[in-house]
């Protein structure tokens, strides 16, 4: 069960938080919530792929892990197997809270229901003796800031994304060595023919409001899909 | 007798024993290990101190750490505290933890350090670890691959239990014969070397090479081939030991390190585990006489654990010194009969693993290349004797107590010349890789800084600062801070560990 509560150096002095990586703590994941200003970092680990949720007008980019619900190929056991967790997934159980008005400054905020609250003396502390942040605790802010940065730009990338017809339908038929194979299906991609076709004017206000680097980025993520097929065909055979 | 060599009997079990017959069995697949061990002597359940060195020992041969702690009762153990050393006042203590300073050309540092970090000790501002052992904390977490940490770390254990595992994993994995028989007599080869002992059940063994575990009685190398014995009582003064075990309260922090305090005449040892703290009283009986060491001990004991039970205190006698030559003929002395000095610096084990490494590395093929191998062998291990006692003698010279004891220590008289001389060069430079050139010195140089600064000895003069030193230090500080946020505190650590190992074995026994 959630339980959001404003992180407090008192209250949470000696709070710890399990950081390896695990399917009990929550990494059992088949894909993660990514941002425009993260796509860079994602590119060379994960495919970018976009998904409008069910009931919801706006799209959201995610960083793919697996290929079914619950399978996360770069889980092993205990150990994170890529270099590089998404801010979405590091960040956990912190999440950014905001006032009831819905505005002002984000506040690092902890869900002391997650299962990363650790129980007995082992974990990362948050706070330090003196009730000083810890270095972990200041990677962690880091990353909720640009994370909230991030999900505040998106409404504009999407939209512009949607003005100029960039995205389009998606679906993966994924061939595995043993002959089956795996759908994908729901998905959203950039549409590289109409990104081709964009006058230069487009292009040049696309870069100055900063979007045309994240939709090349998200293009270039796709070259992860082989890696990642070949993952789950180690899987099956291990 | 020029034949290859199969065969190597062992005699003498204990820790020594049984970490020659398992670094031998697993080094050298092929060779045929027989270890005699005397059925009736008890295990002596001493807490022992070691060196990081053991990690790799023990990865070598094949033991999980994991099971490892749990089965000898070990803690971390990531350096020594000593306590009263200087001057024995209040606030007198200094640490020798087994991180290096980092990697930046030591006159540079020290520079930095008192330039940069006048409010924390030379070992503090070197090495985050001095920050751990300050608050009890593990050098690694639970998750960490075995054997690796985030500080360099050594362990404290039940020496008894840890012969046990040994024995255990000796014979059940690696293929050792146990004999549990007594020797009676040593049969010589007629070319100065052994031909076989003679057992009193199991008649005549007969071997290419023996290692002599036999402890203090030294029963190949010294009684039967004579190596006479090195007494090195006029360095070290030390010559008794009373130890007792003190068990602690459930959930009891755990120290990170040795702690050796000071007395009048000698010190005490403090290693904790996580069931019980043994503490012992070195002293010279030349200078404190018996009942005096136990009321010490007693009056120490009752300062730190006031809580303590009354508990049984064991007396010991032990001879400073080492054999002239640790290997003769084909007899190779390893532990005790090879040499003693009083436990300040744990040197006790490494020397075991250092001797079981040289001889498994260059284990002789035949008995024509053996007195190639005895010769080298025996300079390296007389090097390194030598430099033991000079480094524990570097803690009792820097000294400014003022008891005889003390001041007898400080006797130019009692001072080997090796050490007279270093202690003039480093008035005009640090402890460097030019004053201890060995592969392997059992005590580098950053040891003998650890000390030398920890003590209060004067900077060389004209040290310049540098950048990389400043910047070194400052990494080192934002270094604890991320370390002390992430290692959990040894009692957490080794009760979760316990708690798990004991979940497993008693799934197992549903089985």
């Amino acid at each position: 069960m959630t339980r959001h509560v404003p992180l407090d150096k008192t209250a949470h002095r000696d709070l710890r938080v399990r950081t390896e990586a695990s399917a009990a703590l929550g990494d059992a994941v088949m894909a993660t919530l990514t941002v425009p200003n993260e796509f860079r970092n994602v590119q060379g680990h994960f495919p970018i792929l976009f998904r409008r949720e069910p009931g919801q007008g706006d799209f959201v980019a995610l960083a793919l892990f697996g290929f079914e619900n619950g399978k996360n190929l770069f889980l092993d056991g205990a150990r994170w197997d890529a270099r590089y967790r998404p801010w979405s997934l590091a960040i956990q159980p912190f999440l950014i809270g905001r006032p009831e008005s819905g505005d002002g400054p984000g506040q690092v905020h902890i869900d002391l229901g997650h299962p990363r609250i650790a129980e007995g003396g082992e974990g990362m502390r948050v706070f330090d003796e003196d009730g000083r942040a810890t270095p972990f605790l200041d990677a962690i802010a880091e990353r909720l800031g640009a994370l909230d940065a991030g999900f505040r730009a998106s409404g504009d990338f999407f939209a512009a994304l949607r003005d100029h017809e960039l995205l389009e339908p998606f679906t993966l038929e994924v061939p595995l060595d043993d002959g089956s194979k795996h759908s994908l299906v729901g998905y959203h991609i950039i549409d590289e023919a109409k990104l081709q076709a964009l006058d230069a004017v487009t292009l040049g206000r696309l870069h100055a409001a900063g979007h045309l680097m994240p939709i090349f980025m998200a293009i270039a993520s796709l070259s992860q899909f082989s890696a990642l097929v070949a993952r789950k065909n180690r899987a099956r055979h291990g | 007798m020029n034949g290859t060599i199969e065969k190597v009997v062992i005699v003498g079990g204990g820790t020594a024993g049984w970490l020659a017959a398992c670094s031998l069995a697993a080094a050298r697949p092929g060779l045929d290990v027989t270890l005699i061990e005397a059925p009736d002597i008890p295990t002596i359940g001493v807490g022992e101190g070691t060196w990081p060195t053991l990690r790799a020992t023990l990865a070598a041969i094949g033991l999980d750490e994991a099971g490892f702690l749990t089965a000898c009762d070990a803690s971390f153990k990531q350096g020594s505290r000593f306590d009263g050393w200087v001057d024995g006042g209040a606030d007198d203590r200094y640490f020798h933890p087994f991180t290096s300073p980092p990697d930046a050309p030591v006159g540079e540092l020290l520079a930095a350090w008192r330039e940069d970090a006048p409010d924390l000790s030379f070992a503090a501002a070197m090495t985050p670890q001095v920050a751990l052992c300050d608050r009890h904390l593990a050098p690694r977490q639970r998750a960490m691959p075995a054997y690796q940490g985030a500080a360099n770390y050594a362990y404290h254990l039940d020496a008894g239990k840890l012969a046990a595992l040994l024995t255990r994993h000796a014979t059940q994995r690696l293929g050792v014969r146990h004999l549990a028989d007594h020797v009676v007599d040593v049969l010589g080869d007629g070319e100065g070397g052994i031909a076989a002992v003679r057992t009193r059940e199991h008649g005549d063994i007969a071997a290419g090479l023996f290692v002599d575990c036999t402890g203090h009685a030294a029963l190949l190398i010294g009684r039967h081939l004579g190596v006479e014995w090195i007494d090195r009582g006029n360095v070290l003064f030390n010559d008794r030991a009373l130890a007792a075990q003190v068990p602690v309260a459930p959930g009891s922090p755990i120290a990170s390190q040795t702690i050796a305090t000071a007395h009048a005449a000698g010190w005490i040892w403090d290693i904790g585990l996580p069931g019980r703290r043994g503490i012992g009283c070195v002293y010279a009986s030349r200078f404190l006489d018996d009942e005096a060491a136990e009321a010490v001990l007693r009056s120490h004991i009752a300062a730190v654990l006031p809580d303590a039970p009354d508990v049984a205190v064991r007396k010991l006698s032990f001879p400073t010194g080492h054999r002239a030559r640790f290997w003769q003929g084909n007899c190779v002395a390893v532990g005790l009969s090879a040499g003693f000095i009083e436990p300040l610096e744990s040197s006790a084990i490494v020397l075991i693993e250092l001797s079981l490494r040289a001889l498994a590395e260059n284990f002789p093929a035949s008995r024509a290349a053996m007195a190639i191998h005895a010769e080298r062998f025996n300079t390296l291990f007389r090097y390194r004797w030598d430099r033991v006692v000079e480094f524990l003698k570097l803690h009792y010279a820097l000294s400014r107590r003022d008891e005889p004891y003390w001041r007898a220590q400080r006797d130019p008289a009692h001072v080997p010349q090796r050490l007279t001389d270093l202690l003039a060069l480093w008035r005009d430079q640090p402890p460097s890789a030019w004053d201890f050139p060995q592969i392997d010195e059992i005590f580098s140089a950053a040891s003998h800084q650890y000390i030398l600064y920890g003590m209060g000895f004067p900077l060389p003069e004209g040290l310049a600062v540098s950048d990389r030193a400043r910047a070194a230090i400052a990494a080192s500080r934002q270094r604890a801070r991320s370390l002390t946020a992430g290692l959990p505190a040894n009692r957490d650590y080794l009760d979760a560990l316990h708690a798990e190992t004991g979940a497993r074995a008693a799934a197992m026994e549903g089985y």
